[in-house]
């Protein structure tokens, strides 16, 4: 028979080695999936292959995953805290709202010197991302409210607020009613680098780095930890447990923010309603799928990224349907939700 | 692909060349061979023996390899599935209109783009060679214009927005396409007021944008004609808005209480999918007579007794248009704004009894008219359509407001919009931004 024990200690060695076999497996259930399916599943994983050995396709992967890596390192940093942020969506849009709303106040209003506008536009969607995060962790840490249902529904209202402000007082004069803010002039699109991705990623490593260095290195970081493994021990230690949950789900949030910022300045080049199509979401499994470690972050939102622009190619040249990508997508997850589960306990052979 | 298509056309190309000059050198030494064995043979025997033959070989060197013209390569980038039987699903069906007419094309599709990565779906068409490539959302506008800098020996199409090279705000190379209703909704106002029993009229609307707003304008303009004419009263209106393009379960919601706490018994929308004609039949089901129409697509078999009419549109003919264009090589950058008459083979009013009203025809024209519109009525709206083929007949004008042709068309707050004589210009439908004096809610800003 077999029996199923819990393990003490997860080591690091055998997380890593079931994270990369349950990789494996969603690779093979997906192939299998299409092989019923009678889609040719050899040329199949050879455009998704494609895509990252073309350097114009790869360099579109890499566009496409800036937000889910941005938002996935504010992830890190919440769930490191036992924080559990689903809002990496609303702060996003709370991020593009920021951005946005400096591109106003400097076109309209003249406030803000050009050469400090994309310095500006990200210290607002940090902030203002972070904001948004911690209505949520406030609320946790007042009155025990769960973060689980205050996140996700503070996305549907950050959605709604967009739109709010897209057809009502921000709506572009010369918009022909349509609702749009006003384009964003050249010196506040992300684009240094030649490209927005080549902006994008810089900012993506750099703020890797920083949520590397704050667990590695510093006070913060260690209280943060603690708090994760168990906020009982943390208060028993006299750690101020509050401060910590707030200031780190102001950084939790505040990195997603910094996504929305490249959503509006690097891809859209203007607010609209609508324009994060789930990014929020995506990046909880690439979170969990890095094993919270910041500088995995990266390689796992490219595959991603990569996915969604094989995505494309599976559509033009097998002429599968868009949804094909959402079942490879979805087969991952579950493939690492059962590698926690396999993390968690061993499986024993018992007579 | 096409790399690998492209390679073998120039073998074959090249292979042509080859086996031409081959058949020329084959002909010479035949032909010096002939006439030396000629010589031979017929100054010795006498006669010309290989003649013919010679003559025969002369002949196939007119042989002239047949023109073959390479398919052109179109992309379309899709806002939804393909499934959602609304937006996206009405442009793959223009799509397959227009392939199959046009017969040497091969296009491609990438559906459910989100906004942000349509330069990325788009660098994927280019990737594959598509010299045409039509985005069919207004959230690819900007992107689309990126696009058609980049790549200037590419042609883009821009569907619903307002940028391209004939406005003026995006390279030459793109050109903006939209199919417009109000004029349908008008007609389908001329229905309403013609069988409300109430008196008052619903609409369900996605957004409050110019489009939406001058559609429920032109749609009460239209019933405010039919049933002043009728009955001499003003009519009423309600209007509900969605704030989404795909929302079946709130506008079942929304027609369900228009209908039974506004009193509306005749109802329109703007929502892509047929849920609010399927309310009114689920009422006519219970014997309470209430209508509504068809929306983008021809949608009787969702409500065969509650359907009146409606608008549809077929994006074929301007796809067809824009293949033509590139095929040829007579591009010119258009902003291209669909109405009745446009695309359509006869563009000449005809007799109201030999109307192509309720007939596919052109790019937006009437779903089938339900006989349940009293005689009259039916008349009035084949007329009207008719008139509007040639823009004679203009919903936005007092003709088309009053029956006796006198009073002015006024918004909610009484001001006169559109006086005698007038009539609204393109740039008034597009950036309308107020809503006609009969609709009781105001319009959200």
């Amino acid at each position: 028979m077999f029996k199923l024990e819990r393990r003490v200690y997860p080591s690091r060695k055998t997380s890593g080695l079931v994270i990369f076999l349950s990789f494996l497996l969603a690779f093979f259930v997906t192939g299998l999936i299409f092989y019923f399916l009678g889609v040719n599943v050899v040329q199949f994983y050879l455009i998704i292959g494609n895509v990252f050995i073309t350097p114009v396709l790869f360099l579109q992967a890499v566009f496409r995953s800036i937000p889910i890596i941005l938002s996935s390192l504010g992830l890190v940093v919440a769930f490191r805290m036992g924080f559990w942020n689903i809002g990496a969506e609303g702060q996003i849009y709370l991020g593009m709202v920021a951005a946005t709303g400096i591109v106003i106040l400097h076109v309209f209003y003249d406030a803000i010197p050009i050469s400090l506008m994309l310095i500006a536009m990200g210290v607002a969607s940090f902030l203002a991302g972070g904001a948004w995060c911690l209505i949520a962790a406030s609320l946790k840490a007042k009155l025990g409210v769960n973060e689980v249902l205050t996140t996700l529904m503070l996305n549907y209202i950050a959605i709604l607020f967009v739109d709010y402000l897209v057809y009502g007082p921000w709506r572009d004069p010369e918009g022909w009613g349509f609702a749009l803010s006003i384009p964003f002039p050249d010196y506040a699109t992300l684009t240094f680098g030649g490209h927005p991705s080549v902006a994008g990623i810089t900012i993506s490593v750099a703020v890797a780095a920083l949520v590397y260095v704050l667990f590695k290195y510093t006070k913060l970081g260690f209280v943060l930890s603690v708090l994760g493994k168990s906020s009982e021990v943390a208060k028993y230690a006299g750690m101020s447990v509050g401060r910590a949950t707030l200031l780190g789900s102001l950084i939790s949030g505040g990195i997603a923010g910094l996504g929305g910022f490249y959503v509006v300045s690097g891809m859209i080049g203007r607010l609209r309603p609508r324009a994060s199509p789930g990014y929020g979401y995506t990046a909880i499994i690439v979170a969990m799928l890095a094993q919270l470690n910041p500088w995995l972050i990266l390689p796992a939102g490219i595959f991603f990224g990569g996915l969604l622009t094989a995505g494309d190619a599976l559509q033009s040249l097998l002429r599968l349907p868009a949804s094909t990508i959402t079942v490879f997508q979805s087969v991952i997850f579950l493939c690492i939700v059962l590698a926690e589960f396999f993390m968690r306990y061993k499986v024993v052979l018992k007579r | 692909m096409f790399k690998h298509a492209s390679d073998m056309d120039k073998s074959a190309l090249s292979g042509r060349k080859f086996s031409r000059r081959e058949f020329l050198g084959v002909t010479k030494a035949a032909a010096i061979g002939g006439i030396i064995a000629a010589g031979i043979v017929g100054g010795a025997a006498g006669y010309l023996a290989k003649m013919p033959e010679v003559k025969e070989v002369t002949k196939t060197v007119t042989y002239t390899p047949p023109l073959k013209q390479m398919p052109i390569k179109v992309g379309y980038v899709y806002v939804g599935p393909v499934g959602d039987y609304g937006w996206s699903y009405g442009h793959d069906r223009g799509r397959k209109w227009a392939d199959e007419r046009f017969r040497n094309v091969e296009s491609y599709y990438i559906e459910s783009v989100p906004e942000p990565e349509v330069t990325s779906a788009i660098e994927n068409l280019v990737a594959k060679d598509c010299e045409l490539i039509i985005t069919t959302s207004f959230g690819f506008m900007d992107g689309t214009a990126e696009a058609a800098s980049k790549y200037p020996d590419k042609y883009f199409v821009h569907i619903s927005g307002y940028r391209s090279g004939a406005a003026g705000n995006a390279p030459q190379n793109m050109s903006s396409a939209f199919a417009e209703f109000y004029q349908l909704y008008y007609l389908c106002g001329l229905a309403a007021g013609a069988l409300t029993q109430t008196g008052v009229i619903g609409y369900v609307g996605a957004y409050p944008i110019p489009e939406v707003v001058r559609h429920i304008n032109a749609y009460v303009l239209g019933a405010q004609y039919a049933y002043k004419k009728r009955t001499g009263k003003n009519i009423k209106a309600h209007v509900t808005w969605l704030f989404e393009w795909v929302a079946p379960e709130q506008a079942r919601l929304a027609a369900s209480a228009l209908i039974d706490d506004k009193n509306c018994d005749v109802l329109n929308y703007t929502e892509d999918t047929p849920a609010v004609l399927m309310v009114a039949e689920e009422y006519q089901k219970k014997g309470k007579k209430v209508w509504s129409f068809s929306h983008y697509s021809d949608m009787r078999e969702y409500g065969p007794t509650a359907h009146l009419t409606g608008p549809v549109a077929n994006w074929g003919p301007i796809y067809l248009d824009f293949y033509r264009m590139v095929a040829t090589k007579t591009w010119r950058s258009v902003d291209i704004w669909a109405r009745v008459g446009d695309y359509m083979p006869w563009r000449w009013r005809q007799p109201i009894e030999k109307s192509t009203a309720g007939k596919e025809e052109g790019t937006v024209y009437l779903a089938p008219i339900n006989p349940a519109i009293p005689e009259e009525y039916v008349s009035l709206i084949k007329q009207r359509y008719e008139e509007m083929k040639e823009l004679l007949f203009e919903p936005f004008t007092v003709e088309g407001h009053d029956p006796e042709g006198k009073e002015p068309i006024r918004d909610q707050n009484g001001n006169v919009r559109i006086g005698p004589g007038e009539r609204a210009d393109r740039n008034a439908l597009w950036s309308m931004d107020w809503l006609v004096e009969y609709i009781e809610e105001p319009l959200p800003k």
